[in-house]
């Protein structure tokens, strides 16, 4: 019997780095709608992708068990992970430097960043 | 090619028997056959007379047959453990106790199960080589149109999670386009009639014709047109010697001629054999009879001429575990489908509305025929049942459930304020078909908690079925248990969930709350399924409290050779029921009609528990 994985297992294809990434806690879903209670923070982060989105600006979020190689792919998000373990995330890296750990980002937060960061 | 054969009908139909035989045939026939059941209550090692388990089996007796049947634990478990293996080898112990946590809610258990499912249509061989015919013996007809309808609905929550946020319930769509060529894979294979067939196994009668006619509309909605039947237990023209079973012939020649008329399909019939089938040599005889016509090998097994025990039901222990207990009185009917459950339950909640207790009939079935056997139309609110004064009745339909609860978030979300492009995400969110489960779900606590009915009966769904839904709220709590990151909004919602649940949960723990009724007939294998589902609820701290004997013949009905045969199989089995459950028995005879209306239910309400107990208490 061969078994084919839900979970690519196999490194990605190099892709153009994301200029806004979010490493999330383990969640069902991307908007937390799937648990029994409707987290509103989860919603704002949402809208806050919506709305980079909106900018032209690529915003990836990745989760542990879906995506686990782009935990392992930035070095600054796996020394927080296993330092901290879950009190770590979620993390936000601005074109690949940690912004943020423990908390997700407000808008003003990001702007900040990427004035800092030359994309 | 490899040959599909899917079994779908109602649990009880026996439909597990004609796949068991006609992979035998197969087999015999020198072609090399696998049997597979997704049913989570599975009896095929009881009708093979082996262990078989979550593994291909070689199956002793037949050379050519092997046999799995599809843990949807052992399912989750491996799913879990090919998930995390990349997660184990970067992260710390920690982070992957946490994953393993999250990992064990309702969602991974349904696309586990469906991803085992998908890999015997895409690769249907073993290490020693490929399977000319590989047989499901599927899970009952609400349970497998939702497995069968899953491979379209994932393709389609691909295909939006593509165009959209990127998001499903299943992860980011990168990371399972592999999955979608393979869900593609299988619903190609399943519309091909040259390589699958469907056979409806149904009896003759209304509940089965009408689940079959629904099922047969959805597979054609769904593309797959290679349908058949087998019309089952038909009552042998010899048997009208015997007025109980004269009666029911003629019933079922109505149907039988209905099914000609509305079921425009191959036919094949079966009659009502005397004794069970199991092991080798009557699967071969009943083999003979399925394809060849030839009922020569199947001779009545003679009545060994035991003596019934007086099979009195003893309602001084039977009725104070129906009746409230100062507080409420909440009644689960648990059982194989087919046993009578619905029928059960109602006549219960009829006649204890009758005793002047406010009742609440529900069920939880996907297949929910409640309205049919009440004879008045049950709807997706509670609405009382006109003809019995505090009678109420209401379904949980999955879809519709699923849909309610979709337009309670989104106006949430809208009455919050949250932009047109949020709300479309979340739109999409809830499109996958986990919503269903979790809004059914949601439903059930919601009644489960209202504290205005003096007794709630639950026409639960089929075992295996029920035994998930019930494990649910402990896999929310832990779920919650575990949730590390939650805003204050998020935090105490979850806290008014998890007090939601755990009322629930020591509702149903209590004896003097609570009634656990297992329905079944005496034959081998609903008492073994019985058996199982009462041991996974010991687990869960919960003891059965009525044991429904149903469809049992009456010594008037047992005229004939064949009756006796019955009747006499009936008796060993009766006599073992008090023994291995620890719980007062309650005998249904069978009954010459279908059970149908207030008033066939009234009369045989009274029959089984009495009149006027409410009255005699109170007079105390």
């Amino acid at each position: 019997m061969s078994s084919i994985s839900l979970f690519d297992t196999t490194p990605p294809a190099p892709t153009a780095q994301a200029d806004v990434a979010i490493y999330d806690p383990p969640m069902c879903c991307s908007t937390g709608l799937c648990g029994p209670a409707i987290d509103q923070t989860l919603l704002d982060t949402n809208e806050l992708v919506v709305t980079l989105k909106a900018r032209g600006l690529r915003v990836e979020r990745y989760q542990m068990a879906s995506a686990p190689q782009a935990f392992i792919g930035n070095a600054e998000v796996m020394r927080l992970v296993r330092a901290h373990n879950m009190d770590a995330l979620p993390i936000t890296a601005v074109r690949g430097t940690v912004i943020k750990s423990g908390g997700y980002p407000t808008v003003v937060e990001i702007e900040k960043a990427l004035e800092g960061v030359p994309a | 090619m490899t040959q599909f054969h899917f079994f779908s009908g109602k649990g009880g139909v026996g439909k597990t028997s004609m796949a068991c035989t006609t992979a035998v045939h197969h087999a015999d026939a020198g072609l090399r056959t696998l049997i597979v059941t997704t049913d989570p209550a599975s009896n095929l090692s009881d009708v093979f007379e082996q262990a078989i388990g979550h593994a291909i089996t070689p199956i002793h007796a037949a050379p050519n047959l092997f046999a799995m049947e599809i843990d949807a634990d052992q399912a989750t478990e491996e799913y879990k453990d090919r998930a995390l293996a990349p997660i184990r080898a970067a992260f710390p112990p920690a982070m992957v106790a946490v994953m393993e946590e999250q990992m064990s809610g309702p969602c991974t258990a349904e696309v586990a199960a469906f991803d085992r499912f998908t890999d015997f249509i895409v690769a249907p061989h073993d290490a020693q080589g490929q399977f000319d015919v590989v047989i499901f013996d599927t899970a009952p007809t609400g349970h497998t149109l939702r497995l069968i309808e899953l491979p379209v609905e994932w393709s389609r929550a691909i295909d939006a999670a593509d165009q959209g946020s990127g998001q499903t319930c299943i992860g980011p769509s990168a990371a399972i386009q592999d999955a979608k060529h393979k869900y593609e894979h299988a619903v190609a294979a399943m519309r091909d009639p040259a390589a699958t067939s469907f056979t409806f196994v149904l009896q003759p009668e209304a509940t089965s014709l009408k689940e079959t006619r629904r099922a047969m509309d959805e597979l054609s909605k769904l593309g797959i047109a290679s349908q058949h039947l087998i019309v089952n237990a038909i009552i042998p023209a010899e048997e009208a010697a015997n007025p109980l079973f004269a009666a029911r012939r003629t019933m079922q020649q109505g149907y039988l001629a209905q099914i000609a008329r509305e079921l425009p399909l191959p036919t094949r019939q079966m009659p009502l054999l005397a004794g069970e089938i199991t092991g080798m040599a009557r699967l071969r005889a009943v083999g003979r009879l399925l394809f060849y016509g030839d009922a020569s090998a199947l001779v009545a097994q003679v009545s060994d001429g035991a003596t019934l025990p007086a099979f009195e039901a003893d309602l001084a222990a039977i009725l104070p575990r129906l009746l409230p207990d100062q507080g409420r009185r909440t009644i689960f009917f648990a059982g194989k489908g087919g046993v009578g459950k619905t029928v059960t339950s109602c006549l219960t909640a009829v006649w204890l509305a009758h005793q002047g207790l406010k009742t609440l009939l529900l069920t939880t079935d996907p297949a929910a025929h409640l309205g049919d056997v009440l004879g008045v139309p049950v709807g997706d609110t509670i609405a009382p049942v006109a003809g019995v004064p505090g009678l109420f009745a209401t379904k949980i339909d999955p879809k519709a459930a699923g849909e309610a609860y979709k337009t309670r978030i989104l106006a949430d979300a809208q009455a919050r304020g949250r932009s047109p492009e949020s709300i479309a995400v979340m739109q999409e969110e809830l499109d996958s078909p986990c919503t269903e489960e979790i809004a059914a779900f949601d439903l059930f606590i919601e009644y489960a908690a209202q504290a205005d009915w003096e007794v709630i009966v639950f026409d639960t769904a089929p075992t295996g079925h029920t035994l998930r839904m019930l494990e649910l709220p402990m896999d929310w709590s832990q779920q919650i248990d575990v949730k590390v990151f939650a805003s204050v909004d998020g935090a105490q919602a979850d806290e008014v969930a998890k007090a939601r649940f755990g009322g629930v949960i020591d509702l149903m723990r209590d004896p003097r709350q609570s009634t656990f009724a297992f329905v079944l007939y005496p034959e081998a294998t609903p008492i073994l399924e019985a058996a199982r589902a009462v041991e996974e609820l010991s687990s869960l701290g919960i003891a059965p409290g009525l044991i429904v004997a149903n469809y049992v013949l009456t010594e008037a009905a047992a005229t004939t050779p064949f009756g006796q045969a019955r009747r006499a199989m009936q008796g060993r089995y009766l006599s073992e029921l008090p023994s291995r459950f620890a719980a007062p028995v309650l005998p249904i005879p069978l009954l010459a009609q279908e059970v149908r209306g207030l008033e066939f239910l009234s009369d045989l309400g009274e029959q089984l528990y009495g009149t006027g107990i409410v009255a005699a208490n109170e007079h105390e």
